[in-house]
C-alpha cells in the first residue's frame, strides 16, 4: 500500500463559474416534465389574452400599451410557481443531495437561481412584448393604428416580471417545501388585503404594503414618485423579507 | 484519504452521533457499519458538508469538504439514490451534473455503460426506475467526474445478486487503483466481502473499526455438524468451549476445526461437516457490539434475522447473496 500515493487537489483548481452555474440552473427549469410544460403553458396563455385582448374591445382599447400590459399578467401569475419549484423542487425531489455536493457553497446555488429566474423573467417580457406588438397591430385595429409604447412603460413592465418571478423565488427558498411555498405565495397577499380592509388601523398600510395594488399598475402606465414609494415599500416586504429569510434557511438548512 | 475528528451531531439532548473519529487510506474499502438509526447517514453527510456537524470536523484529501473548489471531480457521493427528479430523465440527470462539473458530455455515455444502463433505460424518467436502476444511475454519478474518492451510503440497497456481485467488482477496481472507497452498509454479509477495513458504529458511536482479523482476532470460530449435535455440544462445553447455534441449526463453536475434531473423536460422535467459519465471529461481535442500540421502532424479534446475517459460511454467501 505504500506504493500507492496520497492523492491531492490541485493548488491552482477553479470552482465551476457563476455563469456554468446559471447556464445549469436554466437548463434544470425546463428539463423536467413540468418544468418543460409550464413555459409552454405560459406562453400559450399569454398568446391566447394577447389575441382575445387585441380581438374583444372592438378596436377601441387595443393599443400597443393596452395589450401589453395586459400580456404580462399570466406571466405575473405564473412566473413566481415557476420560481417556487425551481428552489423547493431540489428540496422537495432531494436533488440538494447531489446539487450542494457538487457546489458547497449555497450561497452561490441559491445566487445562480436568483440570476437565471432574472433571464428567464426577461425572456418571458420579449415574448410578451413580441405578441402584443404583432397581435396589436395585426389584430387591434384601433383608431389611431396599435401607437407607441413608452420606454418607462416598458421598464415597468420588465420590473414587473422579474419581480414577479423573484417573489416566487424568495418565497420558495424561505418555505422551501413545494406545497406549502405555492399555497402561501398564494394565500398570504390576499389574508393580507383582508386583514387590511377589515382592521382599521391597517388600512393606511394597505397602501404602502399591499403587493397587487402597487404592483400591478407596473405594466399599466408611468408612476407617480409616491407610486413608486407604495411601490418600493411592497417590494421590500414580499421581496426583500422572504428572500432574507430564504437567504439564510436555503444556506444553513441540513439536507435530509 | 478521509478524515474524521470527533464529529459529533446532537438533536437538542439527543446526540445523533458521538465523537466519531475514523480515516479511509487511499487504495482501500471502509465499511461503515452499524445498525439502522445509529448515526450512519448523518455521519457521511456531515463528511459532504450537507449536515453541519455540533462539534468536530472531517477532512477529504487535507481539505473540509466546503473548501474543495470542484468537489465533484475529487469525490464521487451518493447518499440516496432514490433522491433524484423522477421527472427528469436519466440521461439528462448525469448530463446536467457533467455541464456542471466540466467534463465532456462523452463521459455521460460511458458511465451508463459502465453501470449498465443501457440506451432506453437512459431515455427514461427517473420516477419509471426501480430502485436498482436508480442505485445504478446513483453510481453512475458518484464517478462522473472521475473522482479519488467514493462515499456510498447503503449502494447495495435494492441490488440484485447479480447488481451485488457486479458492485463489488467496480469498488475493488476503484480501490486497486488507488481510490478510496467508504460505504455504509446495516447488513454485515455486505460489507465483509467487500471491505478492507470495518468501522462499526452503534447509537451514534464508533465501538469498533479495524479489518476482519484485527476485530475477531485469532480467535477462531469452526462451524460443526454431527450424528448426534446434542452429545457434541456437551463434549464441548465440558472442555471449556463456547457453543452457539447457527440459524440452520449447524453449532458454532470457538475453536480451532482440529480442537473440534479432537474432542468430537473423544466423545465417539460422528462429524457430518466440519470447517472454519468466516463470519461467525464477525457476526457476534457486531451482534454483541450493536445489540440494543439501533432503530426500536423496528427491534426485530431475532436480531441475526434483521442483520442480514443468514447462517452460512460466507463463501457460500458471497455467492448466493440472497
Amino acid at each position: 500500500m505504500s506504493a500507492i500515493a496520497i492523492p491531492t487537489i490541485p493548488a491552482g483548481e477553479r470552482r465551476p463559474g457563476f455563469a456554468r452555474l446559471v447556464q445549469v440552473e436554466l437548463r434544470k427549469m425546463v428539463d423536467t416534465r413540468s418544468g418543460f410544460w409550464l413555459p409552454i403553458g405560459v406562453a400559450a396563455i399569454t398568446l391566447i389574452t394577447v389575441i382575445i385582448t387585441s380581438l374583444v374591445h372592438g378596436g377601441h382599447e387595443a393599443t400597443l400599451a393596452h395589450v401589453f400590459a395586459n400580456s404580462t399578467f399570466p406571466s405575473a401569475f405564473l412566473l413566481p410557481v415557476l420560481g417556487i419549484l425551481l428552489v423547493c423542487g431540489e428540496w422537495t425531489q432531494r436533488t440538494t443531495l447531489t446539487t450542494f455536493t457538487l457546489v458547497p457553497d449555497r450561497g452561490r446555488v441559491l445566487a445562480a437561481k436568483v440570476a437565471s429566474s432574472v433571464l428567464f423573467s426577461v425572456a418571458a417580457f420579449a415574448f410578451c412584448l413580441a405578441c402584443s406588438a404583432v397581435f396589436a397591430e395585426l389584430v387591434g385595429n384601433a383608431p389611431g393604428g396599435a401607437g407607441s409604447i413608452s420606454l418607462a412603460v416598458l421598464g415597468q413592465g420588465l420590473l414587473f416580471l422579474i419581480g414577479s418571478m423573484l417573489i416566487g423565488v424568495a418565497f420558495g427558498a424561505a418555505i422551501l417545501i413545494s406545497a406549502p411555498g405555492i399555497v402561501l405565495y398564494l394565500l398570504l397577499p390576499t389574508i393580507w388585503n383582508a386583514l387590511t380592509a377589515a382592521i382599521h388601523a391597517l388600512a393606511t398600510l394597505a397602501n404602502w404594503l399591499a403587493l397587487d395594488n402597487s404592483f400591478d399598475r407596473l405594466p399599466r402606465g408611468t408612476l407617480s414618485g409616491s407610486e413608486w414609494a407604495h411601490t418600493g415599500t411592497s417590494l421590500a416586504l414580499w421581496l426583500a423579507l422572504p428572500l432574507a429569510i430564504g437567504w439564510w434557511r436555503f444556506r444553513t438548512r441540513d439536507v435530509n | 484519504m478521509i478524515e474524521a475528528n470527533s464529529l459529533t451531531k446532537r438533536y437538542g439532548a439527543r446526540a445523533a452521533v458521538q465523537d466519531v473519529s475514523f480515516s479511509c487510506a487511499p487504495g482501500t474499502v471502509t465499511g461503515f457499519l452499524g445498525p439502522n438509526g445509529a448515526g450512519k447517514s448523518t455521519t457521511l453527510k456531515m463528511l459532504c458538508g450537507l449536515a453541519h456537524p455540533t462539534s468536530g470536523g472531517s477532512t477529504l484529501l487535507g481539505r473540509p469538504f466546503a473548501e474543495i473548489p470542484n468537489p465533484g471531480r475529487h469525490v464521487g457521493v451518493l447518499i440516496d439514490a432514490s433522491a433524484a427528479h423522477g421527472g427528469r430523465r436519466g440521461r439528462e440527470t448525469l448530463a446536467l451534473s457533467a455541464q456542471l462539473l466540466g467534463v465532456p458530455e462523452s463521459r455521460v455515455d460511458e458511465m451508463l455503460d459502465l453501470v449498465g444502463l443501457d440506451k432506453s433505460a437512459a431515455r427514461k424518467r427517473v420516477g419509471e426506475y426501480s430502485l436498482g436502476m436508480r442505485q445504478r444511475l446513483g453510481i453512475a454519478h458518484a464517478l462522473l467526474g472521475d473522482p479519488e474518492l467514493l462515499i456510498l451510503d447503503e449502494p447495495a440497497n435494492g441490488l440484485d445478486p447479480e447488481g451485488m456481485r457486479w458492485m463489488r467488482g467496480l469498488l475493488r477496481d476503484f480501490a486497486s487503483r488507488g481510490g478510496t472507497v467508504l460505504l455504509s452498509s446495516h447488513l454485515l454479509y455486505e460489507v465483509e466481502a467487500i471491505a478492507d477495513r470495518l468501522v462499526i458504529i452503534a447509537d451514534g458511536r464508533i465501538v469498533a473499526e479495524g479489518t476482519r482479523d484485527e476485530l475477531v482476532g485469532k480467535e477462531a470460530m469452526t462451524r460443526v455438524r454431527s450424528a448426534d449435535d446434542h452429545a457434541l455440544r456437551s463434549a464441548l462445553r465440558s472442555f471449556a468451549i463456547d457453543v452457539t447455534t447457527a440459524d440452520d441449526g449447524a453449532l458454532l463453536a470457538e475453536a480451532t476445526a482440529e480442537q473440534v475434531g479432537d474432542v468430537a473423536l473423544s466423545a465417539g460422535v460422528a462429524l457430518r461437516e466440519l470447517g472454519p467459519s468466516r463470519s461467525g465471529g464477525l457476526e457476534r461481535l457486531f451482534f454483541d457490539l450493536t445489540q440494543g442500540s439501533g432503530d426500536e421502532v423496528h427491534a426485530p424479534t431475532d436480531p441475526r434475522a434483521a442483520l442480514g446475517i443468514a447462517d452460512t459460511d460466507t463463501d457460500a454467501l458471497q455467492e448466493t447473496v440472497r
